[in-house]
């Protein structure tokens, strides 16, 4: 990959929305699946398809932690751990951190993978320069990617759902972000929206220097923005992404719908992708006169 | 009269190290001195004050090729210490490293021996590198055991060179039933190839042992039939593991170890008298050079008993399987014989291993600063590190590595043998010298003698 020495350069080559083969609104054919999953079910039924037919051994999720919503990444290698693990979990999850162990000491050859866009760039690194990840770059086999705005520290999601929210995390049935809200769905049917001005102040500082909204160097990225509840949207990115999500569909494993007969479609996504690239080009652009002479790389650029 | 030759570098092993010899007017060497000339790590001297999980970790990294010996001797050392007993599930995931280790190192070294030796029926010397058949495809079975033994590694210790996952007190991960499935599957695919590639090298040493002669530097060396023979005696802790001062019935006995200084061992002054510029790889050095081996010798001298002795895989079979073959042949067959016990004791660990085993103590103490040591019996021999942990700190540490025991021992096996083929006797100990220079010198009162080199 070329050095990207400007910032307009690297909308330009890159895109909003990064390079893709194929966008489509989809949703599992499983009705378990769909029961539990946050929108469409994308990344659970698409592991479990991976899974079942042998294309990955396990799979890197983030499963239940040890407090309420607070996930913990871990290797499934069953449909039921996979299960296990689905819904959006709006708090952060290391799930590099598991990438070598699982061609350890759980012996897997093949590895699927989930996560944010900057975790997919962290992926995407340590396969094109395997430091500390000595034969782990052949053996992933999926990567994953969803779409992300920030992410929030365990903390703050507390916060938010505790005092701003006024409920009990355990009591929480689902959380979500959309139509410009934060919602919270209580187990006893009581539903609390924020606006998401309250939550700016509790998102991480270093997801502001972030440039990528809809995990460009995924196999497959997908995320709930641009189709209707109970969809998502799916960008193929790769050739390996596009084989197993052609050998997916064949199998009768989603519901498809073109992206340009929902609504609200690209158009959105793209505003929003948008959004976040200008906005935190800013906070790139501000980070270079940081300091006393001691200006923070940006992160995008080559080093002079 | 005898003149001196000498070999600097010699090659095709782990490190630097060179020969000198006096020979006799027939080239026939009278004393041979194999001396370490790579510097010093001073690792015991790092770890003074370092806390007992860094130190092992720390160690392993003097060598790449059985960095696994150096991170198992040196934990064990520290359970040896404290006194901590692990559970039988991490000592099984210990075995299996362990294993894999030799497996690899061994094939590694058929690599090594093999361009002294010569297709059986012609006066061809093997290139490995060739890709020509017989050759090639027994390059590629060494390629895939030392595959397999690399990918256990990896599985049973976190990474093939400096393993991660064993800690004091047992291991930090358990391998899954699917990660032993694996392991259990390469280990049935490497028991194969291991015994043919020991019946391959089998036959190529005994082809190499009933020729008259060998060509070095374009001229035809008469072979000896004593070629590597030496006196000394053997010394082996385990013929796969190693034992500790934990264990019932020690294999090592640390009052039996001295050290002497290099200069009280090794020849003085010389100048080189006798130089043949054919000799494979440039020539050895010119007549003239200076040669000081007691003040150039990188490594003390550790004796067992008062004497050198050799380790490594004849001195496992002598000790535990009533091996009697001498000299550099008799050396090189005992190694190819390891090759399928590696595989028997991964396949019998992995069938007593319980993927939901516990892996560490319940309690690990934190030392008073009593002697504890480990000896690990790695690729090359018997790995013995020795240390005393106070508060979980490390207040001594020591490492007698294999090649450290083999030096003298080696040096006088060289006797009698044209000096043209040293290095085969050298090649045949498989040495590995980065991690062999050592120099804290113990006398016979356990007096430190020569600290003060690294100080």
């Amino acid at each position: 990959m070329p050095l990207m020495r400007h910032s307009n350069e690297v909308r330009e080559m890159a895109g909003e929305l990064g390079k893709y083969k194929l966008c489509v609104s989809a949703r599992s054919a499983d009705k378990a699946i769909l029961k539990r999953a946050q929108d469409g079910g994308i990344v659970t039924q698409l592991f479990k398809f991976a899974l079942e037919e042998g294309i990955i051994e396990g799979a890197i999720v983030a499963g239940p932690g040890d407090e309420p919503w607070r996930p913990r990444p871990f290797i499934a290698t069953t449909v039921e751990e996979l299960m296990s693990a689905s819904g959006t979990k709006y708090n952060i999850s290391p799930q590099v951190s598991w990438i070598k162990e699982a061609t350890r000491s759980y012996g897997l050859d093949k590895i699927g993978i989930v996560g944010t866009p900057c975790q997919m760039q962290a992926v995407r690194k340590g396969q094109l320069y395997p430091v500390g990840l000595r034969d782990v770059p052949d053996k992933i086999k999926l990567a994953i990617g969803i779409f992300c705005m920030e992410n929030f520290s365990y903390q703050s999601v507390k916060q938010l759902v505790e005092d701003h929210a006024a409920m009990k995390m355990e009591a929480v049935k689902k959380m979500e972000i959309g139509k410009g809200k934060f919602w919270v769905y209580g187990q006893r049917g009581q539903v609390v929206q924020l606006p998401l001005k309250v939550t700016h102040k509790y998102e991480q500082p270093g997801c502001h220097v972030c440039l990528d909204y809809v995990a460009n160097l995924a196999d497959v990225s997908t995320g709930s923005v641009g189709s209707p509840d109970g969809w998502s949207t799916v960008f193929v990115r790769t050739r390996n992404g596009d084989d197993i999500w052609s050998k997916a569909i064949a199998a009768g494993c989603f519901e498809t719908k073109p992206i340009e007969q929902v609504k609200p479609g690209l158009e959105l996504v793209t505003k929003l992708a948008t959004e976040k690239i200008t906005k935190n080009q800013k906070t790139v652009e501000e980070r270079a006169k940081f300091g006393v002479n001691k200006s923070l790389r940006n992160p995008y650029l080559g080093p002079k | 009269m005898s003149k001196i030759v000498e070999i600097s570098p010699t090659t095709r092993h782990e490190g630097h190290s060179k020969l000198v010899l006096k020979v006799d007017d027939a080239g026939i060497i009278e004393r041979g001195d194999w001396l370490s000339i790579t510097p010093v790590r001073g690792v015991e001297k790092l770890a003074l004050g370092k806390t007992m999980d860094q130190v092992p970790k720390i160690a392993s990294r003097v060598c790449g090729i059985c960095p696994i010996a150096h991170t198992l001797a040196g934990i064990e050392s520290m359970e040896g210490s404290i006194r901590c007993e692990i559970p039988k599930d991490a000592k099984l995931l210990r075995i299996i490293l362990q294993s894999a280790n030799r497996l690899h190192s061994h094939a590694l070294h058929n690599i090594l021996t093999l361009p002294d030796m010569y297709l059986p029926g012609t006066d061809t010397k093997i290139n490995p590198f060739s890709p020509q058949e017989p050759v090639r495809s027994v390059a590629k079975r060494i390629q895939r055991i030392r595959e397999i033994g690399q990918t256990i590694g990896e599985i049973a210790g976190g990474e093939a060179v400096h393993p991660s996952n064993p800690r004091v007190g047992g291991m930090y991960k358990a391998c899954t039933a699917h990660a032993k499935t694996k392991m259990y599957d390469l280990a049935k695919e490497g028991l194969v190839l291991a015994h043919e590639q020991m019946d391959f090298m089998i036959a190529i040493l005994r082809n190499y042992q009933k020729r008259d002669w060998a060509e070095v530097g374009g001229k035809q060396i008469p072979i000896p039939k004593t070629l590597g023979y030496h006196n000394q005696g053997y010394m082996a802790a385990h013929p796969m593991y190693g034992s500790s001062n934990l264990d019932d019935c020690p294999g090592w006995n640390p009052d039996r170890w001295t050290d002497v200084r290099p200069w009280d061992w090794y020849m003085g002054e010389g100048e080189v008298s006798l130089a043949d510029p054919g000799y494979p790889i440039g020539g050895t050095s010119p007549v003239g050079t200076k040669v000081n081996p007691q003040m150039e010798a990188c490594t003390g001298v550790p004796l067992y008993d008062g004497s050198p002795v050799e380790v490594g895989p004849r001195a496992r079979l002598v000790q535990f399987k009533n091996y009697d073959e001498k000299g550099t042949i008799g050396q090189q067959i005992a190694r190819q014989m390891e090759y399928p016990d590696c595989l028997y004791t991964i396949l019998n660990a992995l069938d007593d291993y319980n993927p939901n085993g516990k892996i560490l103590a319940d309690h690990i103490p934190q030392g008073d600063g009593s002697l504890g040591w480990a000896a690990n019996e790695a690729p090359r021999g018997c790995d013995v590190h020795l240390a005393k942990v106070k508060d979980g700190r490390v207040l001594y540490y020591e490492m007698l590595v294999p090649t450290t025991w083999n030096f003298p021992t080696c040096s006088r096996a060289l006797t009698g043998a044209p000096w043209q083929l040293a290095e085969v006797i050298v090649r045949g100990y498989d040495p590995c010298v980065s991690c062999a220079t050592h120099m804290i010198v113990i006398d016979e009162d356990k007096r430190l003698v020569a600290q003060k080199l690294i100080q």
